[in-house]
């Protein structure tokens, strides 16, 4: 390239595949400056955070990314929403009764509990990723989860927006999504895959399907989607081939034929009857029903539905857990619960009110840089994400590199591993099974201690 | 809504009716029918701003910073142009003919990489002039809100999940339900399939009566169609301006819905019009006959009267006028049993006004308010005689739904008209009489007419959005579904019952 080009290109806003010069010094700058932040080196951005994901939340995990250790000087348990997990604490024993920390703490979770002849299938931790479609985020992305949840024995969900080719070198720990637009969901994909998720819906816009604006629906993106370049994707609501837990039942049927040995999830949003949606999943055929709550993540959604449709997850896990107890079936199945779950607290929070385990999203994107910005949809440059991260635009995309990603996710999954143990060993519990829905070990924290 | 005013019909009645042309005929009508068929829409039109609100960000960059570090990358990646000229922003605040010298915070949106790359010399801040505006209820986010709402008439879309509190008061404590299967599809209800927003206003009867021959012999329904479940009231405190009713007035023309206007200024302006409420106070009831297009007008409560129900005001102007005659209460004590007494003489529409932050006289907020008004309706068996408006605290498109799950039928619009026209409060945003605000300077109609337009199609579109998520095709089913709802305080009595330190009511 010329220089008068070079020059040219960038003064033009043209948008191209940038330099490996220009990686190394973005991405520096970027990695240093988080380390820098999370470190305390400078004062805690003005601007950053919110009521759920306050500053000192977002910063904490930037450092625990960084170090795999919890910070001293962070507040790394809860938000200030007021509510939910943000006002759960747990009744720990007295010092002396604490287990000593070590590994032997068992944070193992199965997912399989029917006693089929389908795949047994246990992870390390009692979480793993939840479904961000490429397109959503990039692959570099999707590959730095992936890699993550290889590492950690667990998974990673593809999302809906197909299954992109790097994926199949770590396809033991990837779930396939199969969603209401039936984005990129073949034959391949489905036996490729030890896990199928059914989105039946998403806690961030319950009842209103997925959403991809057209920006960011390129070239290669629509290419893996079967569609056409920079249209809008919307995926219909729900699956118009289901409209009774008979019709659900043939879905998994279908899915049973093409991929025998495959566990199946059912990920449902949080409405009044998530009780009885629960019940119905388990009866036809589900191994994993994924609650996803009302606060939940998302790469875009109508901000009406962010906040009003549905349920919290922290109010959903209760009534599922308790429903499914008194059907006499809550041992055969796995309750995975999602939709605002943001911290090692949070999971064991989750796991006293009824889950079994939990599915992080925007966590596994905060470790890796986000701030929160809510720009994922596209933003006012249509580009997506500027830290790289929720967007496949040829330039932003590349200040996340997969392995820098995997490395941070490790560090933080460390650091939330070894918070889940120091939370067990407190209530004297040496395995985290032994934490579900043992509500006694938790507290309310009313607004009087707040004055 | 369908509507043609198409005849339809065999108009080949020569001969006897063979196949061939009973199949030409029947496509012909049934091409009439589509030709008429007119498809219920509001359109909307991004339009510039007259009276921007303050940015979101403020951005300080520290001159002597940039300075060198373009001094330092100069020296570092010479003649890597791309590398040097490369900004930390993809939104162009640091785009501008001299860059980061001159940065141009209206573009930011607050993604914190160049502070974050650039620590020593960068800042975002929040913009305090931004958050200031509003008060403790109508929020800084609701006025921005509405004022992204009216500027570009769509669906707020945005990435990441809520932000805010957990639940909390007033509406917040509301969630709306969803239902898993059984849906008008989400690609559908902005356009191929029907969802109904069309609101009855006046009076049908709880049942139909018949005579011996079988013909009606009972009341029968008295009432219009409007085509949202949302109307303009009286403009609060001195928003009334003439420049303003005149919006107001063909914006709800426009969009096939209310304007409840001032008596006086409808006459004085001449905008006597079936989509025009005139609002007369109780004393002039007998002016109701100065209005022969209207099809409704509101009695009001004299001022220095209490908020009293004035049976001889109604007797009165429904003596004068063939429009309905809707009567406005506010939650002051004792307004159940004016609901009452009005309801039983007849009246048809009930206007229901809590204050601005949405509370009655004894503090009670308006879903627990219309919740009331609407039982008590049920329990006289008379609900369907008649239709209730309410206001008060209606200053986001969320809003709308849960009020009307709360029992109404429709949804009274004060405060965001203001805030869409980018006006700017300078009075009370709680008490009507005292509301004070400044519009535009240089007030275009049409751009002022756009904005509202907008602001009314991004609710009904976000009001598609929740209906489609209950699987609910029509808004007039909406009314009093309290089954459509949850409360977050009830929700976490179930969900945190028997956790230690929990009390009920605590959210």
């Amino acid at each position: 390239m010329t220089i008068i080009q070079n020059i040219s290109d960038t003064l033009s806003g043209k948008i191209v595949k940038p330099s490996e010069s220009l990686v190394h010094k973005t991405t520096h700058l970027m990695q240093d400056g988080m380390k820098a932040r999370a470190f305390g080196e400078y004062e805690k951005p003005k601007a950053l955070g919110d009521a759920r994901w306050t500053d000192e939340l977002i910063l904490s995990t930037w450092y625990m990314a960084e170090t795999g250790e919890v910070p001293d000087n962070l507040n790394f348990k809860t938000g200030k929403s007021d509510g939910g997990f943000d006002r759960l604490d747990f009744q720990f024993l007295p010092e002396s009764d604490w287990l000593e920390h070590s590994e032997a703490i068992d944070t193992k979770l199965p997912l399989n509990r029917r006693g089929d002849k389908k795949n047994k299938i246990e992870i390390d931790i009692p979480w793993y990723g939840g479904g961000m479609s490429y397109g959503s985020v990039s692959v570099n992305v999707m590959m730095s989860r992936a890699k993550n949840a290889k590492q950690w024995n667990s998974f990673m969900s593809t999302g809906e927006g197909g299954y992109p080719p790097e994926l199949y070198e770590v396809k033991e720990n990837v779930i396939t999504q199969v969603a209401t637009g039936y984005f990129g969901v073949e034959e391949e994909t489905i036996q490729a895959a030890p896990i199928i998720e059914f989105k039946y819906a998403q806690g961030a816009k319950p009842g209103l399907g997925g959403h991809l604006l057209a920006a960011k629906a390129g070239e290669e993106v629509a290419k893996l989607r079967g569609s056409v370049p920079f249209v809008s994707l919307f995926s219909p609501f729900p699956f118009h081939s289901t409209y009774s837990v008979e019709d659900h039942s043939k879905h998994l049927d279908w899915i049973e034929t093409v991929n025998p040995k495959a566990i199946l999830s059912v990920k449902v949003s949080t409405p009044h009857d998530v009780d009885m949606v629960a019940v119905g999943s388990y009866y036809a055929g589900a191994h994993i029903i994924h609650l996803d709550g009302g606060y939940g993540g998302t790469g875009a959604a109508p901000e009406i539905a962010k906040k009003n449709i549905a349920m919290p997850i922290e109010l959903a896990i209760p009534k599922v857990h308790k429903f499914l107890q008194k059907e006499g079936v809550r041992d055969k199945v796995t309750i995975i619960a999602s939709g605002g779950v943001r911290t090692a607290d949070d999971i064991a929070k989750a796991i006293a009110l009824g889950a079994d385990g939990c599915v992080l999203g925007t966590t596994d994107l905060v470790g890796m840089g986000c701030t929160r910005c809510s720009n994922c949809e596209g933003g006012p440059s249509g580009r997506g994400c500027p830290w790289g991260l929720t967007t496949t635009d040829i330039e932003l995309q590349e200040w996340v590199q997969q392995d820098w990603g995997a490395k941070r996710l490790d560090n933080l999954y460390t650091a939330m591993q070894w918070r889940l143990r120091d939370i067990l060993r407190k209530l004297g519990l040496s395995n985290v099974r032994e934490l579900r829905g043992r509500t006694d070990l938790l507290r309310y924290i009313g607004k009087e201690a707040d004055e | 809504m369908l509507e043609s005013s198409t005849h339809v019909g065999l108009q080949d009645t020569n001969g006897p009716l063979s196949i061939d042309r009973f199949g030409a005929e029947s496509a012909r009508i049934g091409r009439e029918i589509a030709d008429g068929y007119h498809r219920y829409h509001i359109e909307t039109e991004e339009v510039d701003d007259a009276d921007p609100l303050p940015h979101r960000f403020l951005v300080k960059v520290g001159k002597v910073g940039l300075a060198k570090l373009i001094a330092k990358e100069m020296v570092t990646y010479f003649p890597q142009f791309d590398v040097i000229l490369s900004r930390p922003c993809t939104y162009g605040v640091f785009s501008g003919p001299v860059g980061g010298f001159s940065p141009r915070p209206k573009l930011c949106v607050g993604c914190l990489r160049c502070e974050v790359q650039h620590p020593d010399f960068v800042k975002v801040l929040p913009n305090p002039d931004l958050l200031a505006l509003g008060d403790s209820y109508t929020t800084h986010g609701h006025i921005a809100a509405i004022d992204e709402e009216a500027k570009k008439g769509i669906v707020p879309v945005r990435g990441q999940g809520y932000r805010g509190r957990f639940g909390g008061p007033g509406f917040d404590g509301m969630l709306t339900d969803m239902s898993e299967i059984v849906r008008p599809s989400r690609d559908g209800i902005h356009g191929r399939e029907l969802i109904g927003t069309a609101v009855d206003i006046g009076s049908k009867p709880m049942h139909l009566s018949f005579d011996s021959n079988g013909k009606l012999s009972g009341s029968t329904p008295e009432m219009f169609t409007i085509q949202v479940p949302f109307i303009f009231d009286l403009p609060p405190g001195d928003l009334g301006s003439p420049q303003l009713v005149k919006v107001v007035d063909s914006t709800s023309s426009r969009i096939d819905t209310l304007a409840c206007l001032d008596a006086h200024t409808v006459a004085r302006l001449g905008l006597d019009a079936p989509n025009v409420v005139p609002v007369l106070d109780n004393t002039e009831a007998s002016r109701a006959s100065e209005f022969p297009n209207a099809r409704l007008i509101e009695l009001r409560s004299s001022p220095g009267r209490s908020w009293g129900w004035d049976a001889a005001g109604f007797e009165i102007a429904n003596a004068v006028t063939d429009a309905m005659i809707g009567i406005r209460i506010h939650f002051e004590e004792g307004w159940q049993n004016r609901l009452t007494q009005a309801v039983e003489s007849g009246v048809k529409v009930i206007h229901l006004l809590a204050d601005l932050h949405g509370c009655g006289s004894d503090g009670t907020f308006v879903t627990e308010l219309f919740k009331e008004a609407h039982m008590l309706l049920i329990e006289q068996g008379r609900r369907d005689t008649v239709t209730l408006f309410g206001g008060g605290g209606i200053v986001g498109a969320d809003h709308v739904p849960k009020a009307i799950i709360s029992g109404l039928d429709a949804v009274a619009l004060d405060l965001p008209v203001l805030f869409a026209l980018q006006g700017r409060s300078n009075g009370s945003l709680r008490h009507r009489e005292n509301v004070s605000g400044t519009l535009p300077v240089q007030l275009d109609r049409d751009w002022a007419e756009q904005r509202l337009t907008n602001l009314c199609g991004s609710w009904r579109d976000q009001l598609l959005e929740i209906l489609g998520a209950m699987g609910i095709r029509e808004v007039r089913r909406l009314r009093g579904e309290f089954g459509r709802s949850m409360v977050v305080k009830h929700l976490e009595d179930e969900a945190f019952e028997g956790i230690a330190g929990y009390v009920g009511g605590d959210c």
